[in-house]
Parts: structure tokens; C-alpha cells; sequence
């Protein structure tokens, strides 16, 4: 009897702990980022670049991607191209890039002259409505999605935010751990650590 | 491309429009665009912009559109021409001589692209039905 008594104590004692533990990590990387456990696959795609090469999305697992669905023709996304040429020049190299993603229906007769006129330094795809159907329909532009290394989306913007917001959510994912992602993509995490974490 | 949701502009169904074989009318069809959203006008100030387009078919001819006088926004740094809140396009009409008298109807198509401050639709399209009555 007084085994059982000490082994549900300790049983209770090591769930307390590691939910405390877990909850508060979860609090912690709530204020700036989604966590890590809640984040979904980006669903896989291949589209063309303005030089007709197809690329996969798949393609930049282990780079921290943001994917940015935008038109010529949408101011907001105008004002959100410079500050992506300023992110793709500062993080190339540290594992990050842009992928622009167009939906214009003219397709690359507007795009092409918009991304030289704006000297435009990452790579542009040229949208269509499946790919748009993936992402949930992509109902309004810009919409813009923030992939870590692994491949999961974790956060989705739609519509105008500040360059701030996008640079302190890149700079968090650049900083996660590169070893962990390349190793376990798209994991399903314990559901103890799932309960830690629930918002 | 497709748009989803519900539209950001709305036409009220014209009335039956009256006029004679050779003769002149103008119809107004108003429309009403969702708070907070605009629209680029018909000529709007940068080239990449989506101009608004009324377009019609049937049996009788379109002399003119005229469209409203848009308003100037700023976004970013530039400034566009767009309309916002309820507006009025006009079309001129013409009854040919030979058109055969009767009811029928006017097709029109209403091309536009709408955004609010933090983003934009897909360009869509709107159907009106304008039924028309030649003497």
C-alpha cells in the first residue's frame, strides 16, 4: 500500500513538473512566436520563376522561408516589397530566404517588368489558384506566410504589418535550433507536452 | 482567378429602361461598396492598377460610360485615384433604327479590383442585368 501511495506521489509530483515546465516555456515563446508544437506542414507546391525554372517549396527545408503571396496591382504589397529585398540582402546567408509568390492573371506580362522595375533581389513565382487553394485560398493580398527550417508554417499575416514584426520573427527562427529541424520534420509531438502548451 | 467570400462591391438591379427605336437613353447604376474598402476609379494614376470597367452587351449601343469623380488617397507613398461608399456609373444608350421593338435585356459586366488599408481582393466581376424596353 505505502508502495503505491509513493509511486502515484511521485507519478504526480514528475507530471506537475513537467506540465509547470512545459506551460511555462509555452508562455514564454507565445509573446513573440508560435511554438514550435503548434505549428503545421506547409503543404508542398511546384511553380515557375520568371527564368522558367520550376521550384518545389520543399526545396528550402532547412532554410527559415517567408512566403509571400502579392500582386502588382496591390498597394499594400508595394509597400512590403522593399522592406523583402532588405530581408533577403541581410538573411541570405544566414539560412533565410524570400519566395514572392505573384497572382496576377496576366501572369509574367505584368509581373515581369514590376519585379525590374523595383530591382526586386529574390526569387518570384507565378501563383495559380491550386497552389492558392492550398494555402487556404488566399482571399485577399499580400498574404504572407513565415516557415521555419522544418517546413512549418508558423505564422500566417494577411495584410499589412509592420517590418519590425517580419524581422523579429525571422530573427526568432534563424535562431532555433538547425540540428533539431533537420532531424525530426513535420514530428508529432508526446501529448503530455501538447497539454503544456495548449493556449 | 477566382475571388472568395463575399463581394466587395454590390449593384442595385436597374429598373427597365424605356426608350425608342433610333432614340437616346441614360440608365445610372448605382453600386455600393463594403466599408472600409475602396476602389481603383477608371483611371487610376499607376499603370499595375486595376481600372474599374462597366461593360455591356444586348441590343442596344453604348455611346459613353461615364464614371464618377474619384477621390485621392494616399497609401504608402503614392497617391491613387479611387472611389469609396455608394457611386453611380452612367451609360448612354442608343436604340438603333433597326433594333427590333420589345423586351430584352442589357448584359453588363463590373470589373473591379477593391482593397481596404491593410490589403486587397482579387480583381472580380460583377453580372447586372438592365432589361430594356424598345418602342
Amino acid at each position: 500500500m505505502r508502495k503505491l501511495k509513493t509511486g502515484i506521489l511521485l507519478l504526480l509530483s514528475t507530471a506537475c513538473i513537467f506540465y509547470s515546465c512545459s506551460n511555462g516555456s509555452s508562455e514564454k515563446t507565445e509573446a513573440a512566436s508560435t511554438t514550435s508544437t503548434a505549428r503545421k506542414p506547409a503543404p508542398d507546391f511546384t511553380l515557375k520563376d520568371s527564368n522558367g525554372a520550376q521550384v518545389k517549396l520543399s526545396d528550402y527545408r532547412g532554410k527559415v522561408v517567408l512566403l509571400n503571396f502579392w500582386a502588382t496591382w496591390c498597394g499594400p504589397c508595394k509597400i512590403e516589397i522593399p522592406w523583402f529585398i532588405d530581408f533577403q540582402q541581410q538573411y541570405k546567408d544566414k539560412g533565410f530566404e524570400v519566395l514572392g509568390v505573384a497572382m496576377d492573371d496576366d501572369g509574367w506580362t505584368s509581373v515581369k517588368p514590376y519585379i525590374a522595375e523595383r530591382k526586386v533581389n529574390y526569387r518570384v513565382l507565378l501563383g495559380d489558384d491550386s497552389v492558392a487553394t492550398l494555402f487556404g485560398g488566399i482571399d485577399s493580398l499580400p498574404t504572407t506566410f513565415v516557415i521555419d527550417r522544418s517546413g512549418a508554417i508558423d505564422k500566417v499575416h494577411v495584410g499589412l504589418i509592420g517590418k519590425d514584426d517580419y524581422l523579429k520573427e525571422i530573427q526568432g527562427l534563424l535562431a532555433e535550433n538547425k540540428a533539431t529541424h533537420n532531424r525530426q520534420p513535420y514530428r508529432t509531438m508526446p501529448a503530455l507536452f501538447a497539454v503544456g502548451s495548449t493556449r | 482567378m477566382a475571388q472568395l467570400g463575399e463581394s466587395v462591391a454590390k449593384v442595385a438591379p436597374p429598373e427597365t429602361l424605356a426608350l425608342k427605336r433610333g432614340s437616346t437613353a441614360t440608365q445610372n447604376l448605382r453600386v455600393t461598396l463594403r466599408s472600409g474598402f475602396h476602389v481603383n476609379s477608371d483611371k487610376p494614376k499607376d499603370e499595375f492598377l486595376i481600372p474599374l470597367k462597366l461593360t455591356w452587351t444586348g441590343p442596344l449601343q453604348v455611346q459613353k460610360v461615364v464614371y464618377p469623380k474619384p477621390e485621392e488617397v494616399k497609401v504608402g507613398n503614392d497617391m491613387l485615384n479611387v472611389l469609396t461608399g455608394s457611386f453611380e456609373i452612367q451609360t448612354h444608350f442608343l436604340a438603333p433604327a433597326q433594333a427590333t421593338a420589345g423586351v430584352s435585356l442589357m448584359e453588363g459586366k463590373l470589373h473591379y479590383q477593391a482593397c481596404d488599408n491593410q490589403s486587397c481582393k482579387r480583381p472580380a466581376t460583377l453580372s447586372v442585368q438592365l432589361p430594356v424596353s424598345i418602342q
